[in-house]
């Protein structure tokens, strides 16, 4: 008796341990998996840096209530994550350039002759920020986070948190919904430190340059002034060499 | 063995430019680019009590108040050429025609059949009155680009000083005017020389010899040989100085600059030339985006810091400078267009001032125009209190292309 007892009680337990066993195997199984953000971030990075080292036409179309209200137009010369130099085009600002060290910055004016240190406030100027013209390596200057799936458009789209993590990130926070099936941006929101909603993004459209897909509009909304909003289209992307005294602090030349 | 080491340096810094000489740019690369601006300005500038300098024999009985007008027509055009990102020729110059109105021998009172205090004060007035035209050469140089090095002869501007509106370890930079920083109306001309910098990784070089031959007879300058030592070290943007002035002094300074947070940037200059000179300074900037600047500046009273106004008796000078200025004021409806700043530069020691406002409106791509206002206050001996002017009031229209 005892020892039908004891075969009994060992077969209970084996029959316990092999259920709770399959039930988390199936469990695990029928929850999707959790994206890798990192690994989704450096992607959709891919598609506004191409190459490790390139150069590329910024236009800048301004518009306040609807009206078509000012074009600016940059050069920007990028050599891996951490250099980006820009020319400034536009007649009023011929002659200035910006020049971005990982987390240090300078702007070259011909007025003052000199490269002048600028603050990490101050890559937030302008409608379209020179952050957002010059710093485009979000995997490099914030921490992303898995925050769920959902549809924008037709599109199916990861949404991701993402949390600056170095001073040279222009936003404390951004929101960033990434296309499911190939992480191209879609859209993004634009915070503060303050927690402040300051500008929202549209990733309109995409070009191929030399068998790579580039992002070549996007559109930037001014979440503070409503009536305001700035579209950046890209053009004549290219890879190239560049050399590294090209992004020298104390350069001084006029162009 | 030292003349062995000595070839293999001279062969060394020769060999390595034309190794990187001959090698090849990548395709994609644009053999010319070429860039250029064009900048046109009228600026009036109306100067309320002028007392201009009038020689002793005219005698004068009143201090007349008068009101000068200058208008000054300025014609800029810049360009650089650039082959093969290797040679370069870069010029920038500025014609400038320069017309009075508003001051004459009428003003003044002077003694009756005095023929000669007549003749005195007509000399005397002879800069302030009709139209004058100048042509500056503002930069013209040539450039070769070749690996790490880059040399340069000609004309150009070169500021090492990192102070906005001092600096005393900038040996070779044009006269900062702490009224006028940003040298409003582009006239400041670069120094004659030849230069060669040598860039890698953080570290740059660059020795200049600059000649003193063919600056204008009033500019009180020296041939020079400078040296600058160059680094980007924990966020500190640093450089060394050390040269020497032709029949003056040698002469040796640190710079820096660091950015602390998110609005903080401070910067400061030591040099020593006969005595030490120091500035210290910082900038803020407020997350609307107006800006705070802050200078002390302390020179030893020798020639070469001396403004002219102070008295080689007065001692070590002492200087503050604030500004506070937003460009952009996008944030009031309808004003997105203007910039608006005021700053105040003061004589510590003698209490004297300049109080300057600015204030600029963009009109589509290529028109601004401004108004620029300088109210010196002080006693007629002191450092501000000697212009000889209670107020300027410059506006102007700008055109750029």
């Amino acid at each position: 008796m005892f020892r039908i007892n004891c075969v009994l009680r060992t077969f209970l337990l084996l029959f316990f341990f092999g259920f709770l066993l399959a039930y988390v195997f199936v469990c695990h199984a029928a929850t999707p998996a959790t994206p890798d953000a990192g690994a989704l971030l450096k992607r959709s990075d891919a598609y506004r840096n191409g190459w490790p080292s390139f150069v590329l036409h910024v236009k800048i179309t301004h518009y306040e209530s609807g009206k078509n209200d000012e074009d600016k137009l940059y050069e920007v010369s990028q050599k891996g994550t951490e250099k980006t130099y820009v020319e400034f085009l536009s007649p009023r600002e011929k002659g200035q350039h910006l020049l971005m060290l990982g987390d240090d910055m300078w702007v070259y004016l011909p007025d003052t002759s000199r490269p002048i240190r600028i603050t990490p406030l101050e890559r937030l100027n302008g409608d379209a920020s020179n952050g957002d013209v010059a710093h485009t390596n979000y995997a490099v200057d914030y921490l992303p986070v898995f925050l769920r799936t959902e549809k924008v458009g037709a599109e199916d789209c990861y949404v991701l948190d993402l949390t600056a993590k170095r001073k040279g990130a222009t936003y404390q926070r951004i929101l960033y919904w990434l296309r499911v099936t190939d992480a191209r941006p879609v859209r993004a929101e634009f915070y503060l430190t303050s927690g402040k909603h300051i500008k929202s993004a549209t990733f309109d459209e995409y070009e191929s340059v030399e068998g790579k897909t580039q992002l070549r509009r996007w559109t930037l909304y001014d979440e503070i002034r409503h009536n305001s909003h700035s579209v950046l289209e890209y053009s004549g992307i290219a890879p190239r060499d560049l050399a590294d005294k090209l992004f020298y602090q104390g350069r001084t030349d006029r162009f | 063995m030292r003349l062995r080491f000595a070839i293999t340096i001279a062969f060394g810094l020769c060999a390595g430019p034309l190794l990187a000489l001959a090698q090849d740019d990548p395709p994609s690369e644009p053999r010319h680019d070429f860039r250029y601006t064009i900048s046109a300005i009228n600026d009036a500038t109306f100067y309320s009590s002028l007392r201009p300098p009038l020689p002793p024999s005219a005698n004068m009985l009143n201090d007349p108040s008068v009101t000068l007008l200058q208008n000054q027509l300025l014609l800029e055009p810049s360009f650089t050429l650039r082959y093969r990102s290797r040679w370069s020729l870069a010029s920038s110059v500025a014609g400038l025609a320069d017309s009075y109105r508003g001051l004459s021998a009428t003003d003044f009172d002077l003694p009756p059949d005095n023929p000669v205090a007549s003749a005195a004060l007509n000399a005397a007035l002879e800069p302030y009155s009709g139209t004058h035209t100048q042509f500056r050469v503002k930069e013209a140089y040539g450039g070769l680009s070749a690996g790490d090095f880059d040399f340069m002869v000609g004309r150009r501007i070169v500021r090492w000083g990192t102070g906005y509106a001092f600096t005393p370890a900038g040996v070779l930079d044009p006269p900062r005017d702490p009224t006028n920083p940003t040298d409003r109306l582009n006239l400041n001309q670069g120094r004659d020389m030849v230069k060669a910098d040598f860039v890698h990784g953080p570290h740059a070089m660059s020795l200049v010899w600059s000649s003193a031959a063919l600056a204008p007879a009033n500019a009180n300058l020296h041939d020079t040989t400078a040296f600058r030592y160059n680094i980007l070290v924990h966020g500190f943007d640093t450089s060394l100085i050390a040269g020497d002035d032709r029949g003056g002094d040698a002469f040796g300074g640190l710079t820096f600059t660091r950015v602390f947070g998110q609005a903080w940037e401070l910067h400061g200059e030591a040099a020593w030339r006969e005595q030490g000179a120091v500035l210290a300074g910082a900038k803020y900037i407020t997350p609307i985006g107006v800006s705070f600047i802050g200078e002390f500046y302390a020179p030893p009273n020798i020639p070469y810091y001396r403004d002219r106004s102070i008295s080689p008796l007065a001692g070590r000078q002492h200087y503050a400078f604030l500004y506070a200025g937003k460009s952009r004021l996008r944030e009031l409806p309808g004003w997105k267009q203007w910039d608006l700043s005021g700053s105040v530069v003061t004589n510590l020691d003698d209490r004297s001032y300049t109080a300057i406002f600015d204030a600029t409106r963009r009109f589509g791509s290529h028109f601004s125009s401004y108004l620029h206002l300088e109210i010196p206050q002080g006693s007629k001996t002191s450092d501000y209190g000697a212009t000889p002017y209670s107020a300027a009031t410059s506006v102007g229209v700008r055109f750029q292309l």
